[in-house]
């Protein structure tokens, strides 16, 4: 999993689908459009000042575009989540295209809160106004073959969301949101644009979805060549700069230990597989938790390719003037397509700008673990049925060979003995209704709001109902020969071996991770002989398994993320992470 | 010598025809352009000539294996009559169409069939020797022909029969036998400049002179919408009437540097009128005249008839460019509010939700615009890639469940690969209410071979038809709606077209990388069989017994 990184394992990108022909076309953006820009900052600025509430700028932002001639609208929405309600207005705009049915269509979008430190309060006032002025912009133009929909999400993915959700009618328990008066037609690609700063030196792509889903990598290529080419503005993978690119602070930009020594640290292929490394993790980091890593993300479910433009805040040199020319041209772009994306790669491990993993390169790493995990697993099986006792004097071939001249040592025998699968299989369900009922109680808002005092019951609930489990098992009154924590330990090894190989073609991410997590731990569970052993180590297991309760907001975060976009991370971690290392735990108390 | 005796032969032939065309029947060609600014800014123009075959009749189908009587015209379009002659067909309508019409902004259009791409419908007798549908057949791909469009297309997968949306537009020749219909609509047809060159051969004129010179298909191509049409009617008073229409909505707006609506013909066409189509027997162009504004008009028209500015082009001596501007207007300002009186009696929106590959749900909001009942018919004919689960139909007014507004419901079931549904029912719309009707659709599995070798962007659905009967006719006059009466159309043939839906059906991929897949996974399985069955067999000597071996000896 270490070599992931590595230089030679990947290659360069290039763009698959003929019909794209990135940056082919001449850009007509011009200054003017950037005036415009500059003018619908100040209205969004006023806005700001005055602490305007979200059916202000609401009405502002559709104001602006039905002066521009555009049909335009807004719509309300509330979540009456467990995490707390959250209201708020959308703005959209269509651009019905000239001689099209309008069947077709593409999205422009720019969420209020800008994605940096996820949603924190941040204000993308200046993604915000590109697209008013994309608008006016592009308006002019007859040989738009797709419409071309402009939204304006309130807050940061819950707008988005409520959106995409009534545009799409996947209703949710949660949500509550007017439906659109606007119809367009069939989303195929998405462009978010994420501009919170004054200026910026480079535009990051951010292509994270709900649930680790990627978009296909034509739009990354094609977006990428666009901004170098036509653009002249560099492009990185979300806001990681080379420090190779900065040839006096590469000691304070790179992430390579200082401790290792300077002809080390100067290696070309060092520097290269610290970025790379640094670039791989932040990826896992979105992509084992689910989260998308910006408002693009949304429109992955709903099989829309999208990516987020994030113009790294910087004092220069790039501003209006480069962004709007860069996304005019993908929006040509995009424009061309015959066809849904398909020609290029739905999974991939994005390295720098122009280098990936394919998946059978990066597959392998946790698949190989998955593999070793249930050899592990039928090792146990097969050491289960099999005990070794010694050889009895009545024993006929025994005899023979303690008669023998050799003088072989006293030799044990292996005898098979039954494998009591059914006590252990309710141990397993037992875990996983833990794993549920836990899931069940953190969902509920009385729960939620008093974490700080919930979590450490919760853990001590959990750590109790273990061994009460155990205890209350009726196989402690069968003979202690029966080797129960060995069959335990084979199910286990066997059910975690069959989570990763099944995640790893879904969501690598997620089953590397579980891979570094589950792994190791649960291969070396053991019985052991001493009490305070016997208890050591199950305390520890059970930190592994749930000590996640004390990260309070993260949790929080989980729960609102299932609650509201519908990630998967918090119930999986409740109902397949935590059962396993509980039983890992179960395994520990076992005497032998 | 030779060429001399062609003239005389010539001068002597041509009066005799003539004469003899005229003696069968009387032919009339008129021409007209309506004009009229929208709301936002856009100009509508809508071209219409008429070519009257006065005194004919249609061919009746159970004269078809007789001979024909011979067909000789001067204005009317050949081409076309010898289809109509050669199929039997009582009435006829084609149109091609570009574009979505936007009822909220541009009200109703001059000439109503806008549904996007083609549509085609026709009545015909019944009647020996051939059948309707065999008839039918031969039209479509005869008209495929003629206008060097896809309609050949138009197959036994999307023809309906729908019996209350498409009432016959002239009068049917009471032939013994009845007439029946048949409807046929291709969202996905491209409408192009391929499409127009045919189009202008049939006019006595073509493009040469008189207002068909506008129709410059640079700038008709680059209109927000646009869209061609071929009606034949006959009159039981006239004959038979074919008028080729042609509808454009122009934005001079953008095509103006100081966002300005001003246009004149030579703006929006980039044409001007200089000779007048000779043979026309009237020729004019109709601008309506704006409300709202000061607006000045040039050159002086010839006449003003209430809203309209009409001027003549039958005898045009000098170059004319009508203009139309609104001096005082430094930049237009579109209109942030709706208008005050709706520009249609109501609207309507369908959507097709459900992001999966099996399901989904239909999704039609109506909209009355009036304070007063109206009813309409609802149309849709989907072909079998859509199917309808009618028991999940339901109809809701202002939130409420109102099945009963929904009557008089036609349902034809799809045969999956052969025939489309038709759903036909009566609606009635309380005053200013919103109706909601929402049903559930599978959508099919095709065929390996139904998929199209092309790019696969979804399959298109015809739009849904609305069809207002029943209006009340006091408001209609006390609202700006009453357009009908300048087109001298009854309203009852308003129809209006919901825009085309597209959808996405579970599409194998046909791609390089799967057939590597399939192609790979199949050499595994092969070679995974044999090694897992050489290592599993058990290769064992069978000794045979001795009796056995002795009996084998006596053998």
């Amino acid at each position: 999993m270490l070599l992931v990184p590595l230089p030679f394992l990947s290659q360069g990108t290039y763009i698959d689908e003929n019909a794209l022909q990135p940056g082919a076309v001449n850009t007509y953006w011009s200054w003017g459009d950037v005036h415009r820009a500059d003018r619908y900052l100040e209205g969004l600025e006023a806005l700001r000042d005055n602490n305007a509430s979200s059916n202000e700028r609401a009405d502002f932002i559709s104001k602006e575009f039905k002066r521009l001639g555009l049909d335009a609208s807004t719509q309300r929405y509330h979540y009456a989540a467990a995490t707390g309600a959250i209201d708020g207005v959308n703005a959209y705009a269509v651009l019905s295209s000239p001689r099209s049915s309008g069947s077709e269509a593409m999205v422009i979008s720019a969420s209020w809160l800008s994605r940096t430190g996820e949603g924190d309060g941040t204000l993308n006032l200046r993604g915000v106004s590109t697209v008013l002025s994309l608008a006016a912009f592009l308006k002019k133009y007859s040989l738009w073959a797709k419409d071309i929909v402009f939204v304006i999400g309130d807050g940061y993915l819950d707008g988005m969301h409520a959106w995409l959700s009534a545009y799409h009618g996947a209703p949710s328990s949660v949500l509550e949101a007017d439906s659109l008066e606007l119809p367009s037609g069939v989303i195929w690609t998405a462009l978010n644009i994420d501009y919170p700063g004054h200026s910026f030196s480079h535009l990051g792509i951010f292509f994270e979805g709900v649930n680790g889903r990627l978009p296909n990598q034509d739009l990354l290529n094609s977006f990428q060549h666009i901004s170098r080419y036509t653009g002249g503005v560099p492009v990185l993978v979300y806001d990681h700069l080379d420090p190779r690119d900065y040839p006096g602070r590469e000691v304070e930009m790179s992430n390579i230990p200082s401790w290792l020594p300077d002809f080390v640290k100067n290696m070309e292929d060092v520097q290269e597989y610290s970025y790379a490394a640094k670039n791989v993790l932040r990826h896992v980091g979105y992509q084992a938790r689910g989260m998308p890593s910006g408002v693009h993300g949304l429109f992955h479910q709903f099989r829309i390719d999208a990516i987020t433009i994030f113009a790294v805040p910087a004092p220069g040199p790039h501003g209006f003037h480069a962004i709007g020319r860069v996304v005019e041209s993908t929006l040509r772009t995009m424009n061309n397509l015959l066809e849904r994306l398909h020609a290029s790669f739905f999974f991939y491990l994005l390295k720098g700008p122009t280098t990936f993993m394919k998946i059978g390169t990066y597959l392998p790493s946790a698949v190989l673990i998955s593999v070793a995990l249930l050899f592990g697993g039928l090792g146990e099986w097969v050491n289960a049925g099999w005990v070794a006792r010694p050889a009895f004097p009545s024993d006929e071939k025994s005899k023979d060979i303690l008669a023998g001249p050799t003088q072989l040592p006293l030799k044990s025998r292996w005898t098979r003995r039954s494998r009591p699968v059914l006590p252990v299989l309710s141990i397993i369900c037992f875990t996983h209704a833990t794993g549920l009922l836990l899931f069940f109680l953190l969902t509920k808002s009385w729960v939620l709001d008093h974490l700080p005092v919930m979590s450490p019951i919760l853990f001590l609930l959990v750590s109790l109902l273990a061994p009460a489990a155990f205890f209350s098992l009726p196989s402690q009154t069968l003979p202690p020969s029966q080797p129960f924590s060995t069959i335990l330990k084979s199910f286990t090894l066997c059910l975690a071996s069959t989570v990763i190989s099944i995640i790893s073609v879904l969501n690598f991410s997620l089953a590397a991770t579980l891979a570094v997590l589950l792994g190791v731990p649960l291969s070396m569970v053991a019985p052991s002989p001493r009490v305070f052993g016997r208890i050591g180590n199950y305390i520890g297991y059970i930190t592994l398994g749930f000590g996640w309760l004390f990260f309070i907001p993260q949790v929080q975060k989980a729960v609102w993320a299932w609650e509201v976009l519908g990630i998967w991370f918090a119930p999986f971690v409740c109902l397949v992470y935590a059962p396993l290392v509980m039983q890992a735990a179960i395994v520990c108390l076992f005497t032998s | 010598m030779y060429l001399h005796w062609l003239a005389i032969s010539y001068s002597l032939c041509l009066p005799y025809l003539i004469l003899g065309s005229f003696a069968a029947h009387t032919e009339q060609f008129d021409e007209d352009l309506v004009l009229r600014s929208l709301r936002d800014g856009k100009v509508l123009s809508r071209f219409s000539f008429t070519t009257r075959l006065n005194g004919t009749t249609p061919r009746n189908p159970q004269s078809l294996g007789s001979e024909d009587s011979s067909q000789h015209y001067t204005l009317f379009p050949l081409a076309l009559g010898q289809v109509l002659r050669e199929y039997a067909v009582s009435e006829l309508h084609l149109s091609l169409n570009a574009g979505k019409w936007n009822y909220e902004r541009w009200g109703y259009p001059e000439e109503s069939g806008v549904g996007t791409g083609a549509e085609l419908w026709a009545w015909m007798g019944a009647g020996d020797p051939t059948t309707v549908d065999e008839r039918w057949q031969g039209l479509r791909n005869a008209l495929a022909g003629l206008f060097c469009a896809s309609l050949g297309s138009l197959d036994e997968q999307r023809t309906t029969s729908p019996s209350l949306a498409f009432a016959p537009e002239g009068s049917l020749p009471n032939w013994t036998l009845p007439h029946l219909l048949r409807h046929a609509s291709l969202p996905s047809e491209h409408v192009c400049t391929e499409n127009l060159t045919p189009f202008l051969k049939l006019l006595p004129c073509k493009a040469l002179s008189g207002i068909a010179s506008l129709l410059n298909p640079h700038r008709l191509f680059d209109a927000d919408w646009h869209g061609m049409s071929v009606h034949v009617l006959w009159h039981e008073d006239m004959g038979v009437e074919v008028r080729l229409a042609f509808q454009a909505v122009f934005d001079p707006i953008r095509m103006s540097l100081e966002q300005k609506r001003d246009w004149s013909l030579q703006s929006i066409f980039d044409r001007s009128i200089r000779r007048s189509c000779p043979v026309a027997a009237s020729s004019q162009i109709r601008v309506e005249l704006p409300r709202d504004q000061a607006y000045s008009l040039g050159p002086d028209p010839t006449e003003i008839d209430g809203e309209y500015a009409i001027f003549n082009t039958k005898n045009v001596t000098e170059e004319l460019n009508v203009s139309l501007r609104w001096p005082f207007e430094a930049i237009f300002e579109y209109p942030l509010e709706p208008p005050t009186v709706p520009l249609t009696h109501f609207s309507v929106r369908r959507i097709l939700t459900g992001s999966s590959q099996s399901r989904g749900q239909l999704s039609i909001t109506i909209q009355n615009n009036l304070p007063a009942q109206i009813q309409t018919i609802y149309l849709e004919t989907m072909p079998w890639l859509l199917e309808f689960y009618l028991h999940t139909l339901r109809v809701h007014c202002d939130g409420r469940s109102r099945d009963d507004l929904m009557s008089l419901i036609t349902y034809t079931l799809p045969v999956p690969h052969s025939r489309p549904t038709l759903f036909e029912a009566a609606l009635t719309l309380p005053p200013k209410a919103t109706i909601q009707i929402t049903m559930d659709v599978t959508k099919s599995f095709l065929r390996y071979t139904e998929h199209p070798p092309d790019a696969q962007r979804g399959w298109d659905l015809p739009p849904a038809v609305f069809v207002p009967i029943n209006i009340p006719t006091s408001l209609n006059q006390t609202t700006s709606l009453s357009q009908d009466k300048r087109s001298g159309r009854p309203l009852e043939l308003r129809r209006i077209y919901t825009p085309t839906l597209l959808v996405d059906l579970a599409t194998p991929d046909f791609s390089m990388p799967y057939n590597v897949i399939i192609m790979s996974c199949t050499l595994i399985a092969l070679t995974f069989g044999s090694i897992f069955n050489l290592l599993t067999r058990r290769f064992v000597l069978v000794r045979v017994t001795d009796s056995e071996e002795k009996q084998d000896k006596v053998d």
